[in-house]
């Protein structure tokens, strides 16, 4: 489903949702954007399952809802041969060249692949030669009609009723799929509750539009009765599930400054600051947004010596700024969480876009050596079990934990199983609230006992190399026991961390070919495994820590296979896991599978790569997607 | 117990160059604490980088020791974790007024109920004597290469426009004026700025002891009255501001503004959320006995319900 930015899309993706959710169907919901507020193309991909709760994106899509002339231009070549398009019959003689908001780059391509098809430009020749080639469905509709109708019935002003014009692809997606009054209800009252105007103009043109397109088309595209066969499911982005996990790991500080794509979790975040539930207190939780990064990471690593499970949301630019201070986190071992959107870079780079390029910088950001946890996961509910593990971590080893994650999961809304909360433990790791002559870096072990400032002892902390009390001291043996104290703790995380918090492998024993991968490439990669197994026995290496690295573990598992049969799969240009790989393991991946426009990876780009590689190709390169 | 001043004395050799002004802001500080009789466990000193930095290890309180121009970030953190501490910030004039300015006017904005002390001394000492913010263009201090070339600003009166709600000038040779005025600044209710005037006798052969003895008056003396009346705020800040920017022929010290009436951050804190003023964070329960989260399954559900969708049962 396509649009202008601001047109209602998401608001759209949300009310699906959460209708296919209602009866049991799995779901997963990508948006896509600019960087822009309103007028720019955004779309939003759609995958729904009655047999599972898909994690991963794919293409051809079966139906393009088009809110624009601009989203048909966009994406006629995602749609499947016979599969529909639904479209404003106004926009017919739009033309591309008429629509600013195209990049030149698209402009070029369409006027090129127009001319080799002999097309004139206009949704009018697109849609006749797609009905008449691809076999194509064409979905007519008079959205202005239908707005003008409703602004009739319910006497309201145009203007008002055109912002229910999002209810259109509502309506014709309910229509093709033939899904019930009662889910889409459900839906709306749980997205504008207790507003009924709301709720009744936009069924209203939901049921309108609904009935139009059975009678006229008949239901394409009938569910099969979903298996999935859970009885309650949380619908979730990606940002607002790490929201959920932190509220749950007791966190009571959450410090940001806005930045694309992490903003959203704190909003969430302060939403519930009261932490409420019934009337009961279950304590409070502080949301504030600061002058900058560097103040967001500095007042989070305060927060966390008072003695409060303190954390940042962030993405490259922000976390570029708070690098000094995650260098300071770890010289006076302060336990705090950074929560690390990836999106596109360098600088400014694609703020709205996805990516996976800066797990080397936060391995190695901040001068100087310190140990650190870099944690990344793969999808939503790994996203909620990590970000309470990253909580715990910090606090246990008194470091700073980097929880690296992408926009893609960020902004994807997914629908998930309700978390198991009896596996979630909390640890704080060794306290201690009343001491005369306190030693916060007491030398006699590498993880000292933490007082909080305000117990009832006196403690120094210095960014300075400091003696055990925590004064500056440079004696050289002073120096090299401060330096092994803490270096100790990589040590002792990586005998303590178990190793399925580290690295997940999935697919056959014996499989032939194996990928490495992280972050949300595990979806795609999941399904690749499927989709590949009549052809190709295949594996995946789902990598989650990288600080401290499960050197021993993943080398036992790459000897297993013919070097050249395992290739790192990866959203960035150099394969920067396979280089964390060799530097650990000394095992040389040689293969990559790369993707850097942005755009996540989906499978159908995924199968055919694996293909490639299996045919002896070393580097492929995708670059599916709008 | 009465703690005296010499009781908030720790045993660190302080490193600063004999004579040095900051020796005068210590012994006000020591006085100070002792007058306040402060809890050392339920105070925090935090301070940057530069000489003014190393104050907290010469204090027997909490001491935070952060990164340059970051100690006012770490100190909100710290202060709003838990508002029960007394929470002072040290930091020198290449610290607040150079390359931490943005976090100074934040606090400003923001009324956290910290203190903030800048070492006012118009060089950077620890690297040798640069021109620090508050250096006057045109003036070349004896290790300057060429005079400065760049205008200074006036930390009162950026103070006074950032929002806080007590500015005062102290003196460093003045030691009983200055204590008074940090027992004023630790006594008042939400965001608190001392300009303390202290020569570097190293580098700045201009700020000297001889410089500020001919200008330094004290606005006590010539009748001036910070206090905000309930409803005249705008006219006592007017009037502060204007004051701030005399020329330095006549320096005042004292406090130029006090604003009793504001809220800060903490109480709006506490007006939204209710368990945030009664229990403290630190102290608040976030698991059970059995290492669980104080939330559990059923709140979940509740408190998450926008979330959770009920599956039609078929």
């Amino acid at each position: 489903m396509g649009g202008p930015q601001g047109s209602g899309l998401e608001s759209t993706a949300q009310i699906l949702s959460k209708a296919f959710a209602y009866l049991g169907y799995g779901l997963i919901s990508d948006r896509e954007y600019f960087s822009n507020i309103k007028g720019r193309h955004s779309y939003t991909h759609i995958r729904i399952s009655s047999k599972n709760l898909p994690t991963s994106l794919t293409y051809p899509v079966q139906v393009v809802c088009a809110m624009d002339a601009e989203t048909i231009f966009t994406h006629f070549q995602d749609l499947e041969e016979r599969g529909s398009i639904v479209y404003d019959i106004s926009a017919l003689q739009t033309k591309y060249t008429a629509i600013p908001s195209i990049e030149p780059r698209l402009r070029e391509r369409l006027r090129l692949t127009f001319s080799e098809l002999g097309l004139d430009g206009t949704i009018s020749s697109l849609t006749r030669y797609l009905k008449a080639v691809k076999k194509v469905r064409l979905i007519g509709l008079d959205y202005q009609n239908i707005i003008s109708e409703v602004s009739k019935k319910f006497e309201i002003l145009p203007s008002q009723a055109t912002r229910y014009i999002s209810s259109i692809p509502v309506g014709s997606i309910v229509g093709l799929t033939g899904i019930g009054s009662d889910a889409i209800k459900y839906s709306l009252e749980s997205r504008f509750p207790g507003n009924q105007t709301l709720i009744e103009h936009n069924n209203y043109i939901i049921e309108q539009v609904s009935k139009t397109v059975r009678e006229d088309y008949g239901t394409l595209y009938e569910l099969s009765r979903s298996s999935i066969g859970l009885e309650k499911v949380l619908v979730a982005s990606g940002n607002d599930i790490i929201a959920m996990a932190k509220i749950v790991g007791g966190l009571r500080f959450q410090s940001y400054y806005p930045i694309t794509p992490a903003a959203d979790e704190s909003f969430t975040l302060e939403k519930y600051e009261r932490l409420e539930v019934e009337g009961e207190s279950l304590g409070s939780l502080i949301v504030t947004q600061t002058e900058d990064e560097i103040a967001a990471i500095a007042s989070a690593i305060g927060a966390s010596l008072s003695g409060v499970r303190s954390s940042t949301s962030t993405s490259g630019p922000g976390f570029s700024l708070m690098v000094e201070a995650l260098g300071y986190a770890g010289q006076v071992e302060a336990p705090v969480v950074i929560t690390y959107y990836q999106r596109g870079a360098p600088s400014t780079g694609q703020p709205t876009r996805g990516a996976q390029a800066d797990l080397l910088f936060t391995l190695y950001a901040s001068h100087g050596e310190f140990p650190r946890i870099v944690l990344s996961s793969g999808d939503h509910l790994e996203a909620f079990y990590d970000t309470i593990l990253a909580l715990n971590l910090a606090e246990k080893y008194q470091v700073p934990v980097i929880h690296l994650l992408d926009k893609f999961l960020a902004n994807c809304i997914a629908t998930s199983p309700l978390p198991d909360l009896s596996k979630v433990k909390i640890e704080r790791g060794k306290l201690v609230f009343e001491k005369p002559d306190y030693k916060r870096f007491d030398l006699s072990r590498p993880i000292s006992l933490r007082a909080f400032l305000g117990s009832n002892t006196i403690q120094w902390v210095a960014g300075d190399e400091h003696d055990e009390f925590g004064h500056i001291d440079e004696d050289p043996v002073n120096r090299k026991e401060m330096y092994e104290k803490r270096m100790k703790k990589l040590e002792i995380m990586d005998s303590e961390i178990p190793i399925d918090y580290r690295a997940s492998y999935y697919g056959p024993e014996d499989a032939k070919l194996l990928m490495i991968g992280w972050g949300f490439t595990k979806g795609a990669a999941l399904e690749a495994i499927e989709k590949m197994k009549d052809n190709v026995s295949c594996a995946y290496l789902h990598l989650k820590m990288f600080s401290p690295f499960p050197t021993e573990h993943v080398k036992g598992l790459l000897e297993k296979f013919d070097p050249k049969n395992i290739v790192a799969v990866e959203q960035n240009y150099l394969a920067q896991a396979s280089k964390i790989i060799t530097q650990h393991t000394g095992v040389k991946v040689e293969k990559a599978i790369l993707k850097y426009t942005g755009r996540p990876i989906y499978v159908n780009e995924l199968t055919k790569a694996l293909e490639k590689v299996l045919g002896g190709e070393r580097r492929v390169v995708l670059e599916y997607g709008a | 117990m009465v703690r005296s001043p010499n009781d908030y004395r720790t045993d660190v050799w302080v490193d600063w160059c004999p004579g040095c002004g900051n020796f005068g802001i210590l012994a006000a500080l020591y006085k100070a604490f002792a007058e306040l009789q402060l809890d050392p466990t339920n105070t925090v000193i935090v301070s940057g980088i530069g000489c003014s930095g190393k104050t907290p290890h010469f204090v027997k309180v909490n001491g935070v020791h952060t990164l340059h121009g970051r100690a006012i970030a770490f100190a909100t953190g710290i202060k709003i974790a838990n508002p029960n501490l007394t929470v002072i910030v040290h930091g020198g004039d290449g610290d607040l007024m150079g390359i931490g300015l943005g976090h100074f006017i934040a606090l400003g904005r923001k009324n956290v109920d910290i203190k903030v002390m800048l070492h006012d001394n118009r060089v950077y000492g620890l690297t040798k004597g640069q021109a620090s913010p508050t250096l006057s263009k045109g003036l070349k201090t004896k290790s300057l290469p060429q005079a400065n070339i760049v205008n200074s600003l006036n930390p009162i009166a950026l103070a006074l426009i950032s929002g806080y709600t007590f500015v005062a000038r102290g003196y460093s040779m003045l030691s009983e004026h200055l204590k008074n005025l940090i027992v004023s600044a630790v006594k008042h209710k939400g965001s608190a700025f001392i300009d303390i005037l202290q020569p570097c006798i190293t580098y700045n052969n201009i700020h000297t002891p001889e410089y500020y003895r001919k200008r330094v008056y004290m606005l006590e003396e010539e009748g001036w009255d910070p206090n905000v009346r309930e409803g005249e705020a705008q006219k006592t800040l007017m009037n502060a501001i204007q004051k701030s920017l005399e020329p330095d022929e006549r320096i005042p010290i004292g406090i130029f503004y006090r604003n009793p009436y504001n809220q800060t951050l903490e109480e709006a804190y506490g007006q939204r959320t209710p368990s945030y003023s009664k229990t403290l964070l630190p102290w608040q329960k976030i698991s059970k006995e059995d290492g669980s989260p104080i939330l559990d399954e059923n709140h979940f559900q509740k408190l998450f319900q926008e979330y959770i969708v009920n599956v039609k049962k078929s």
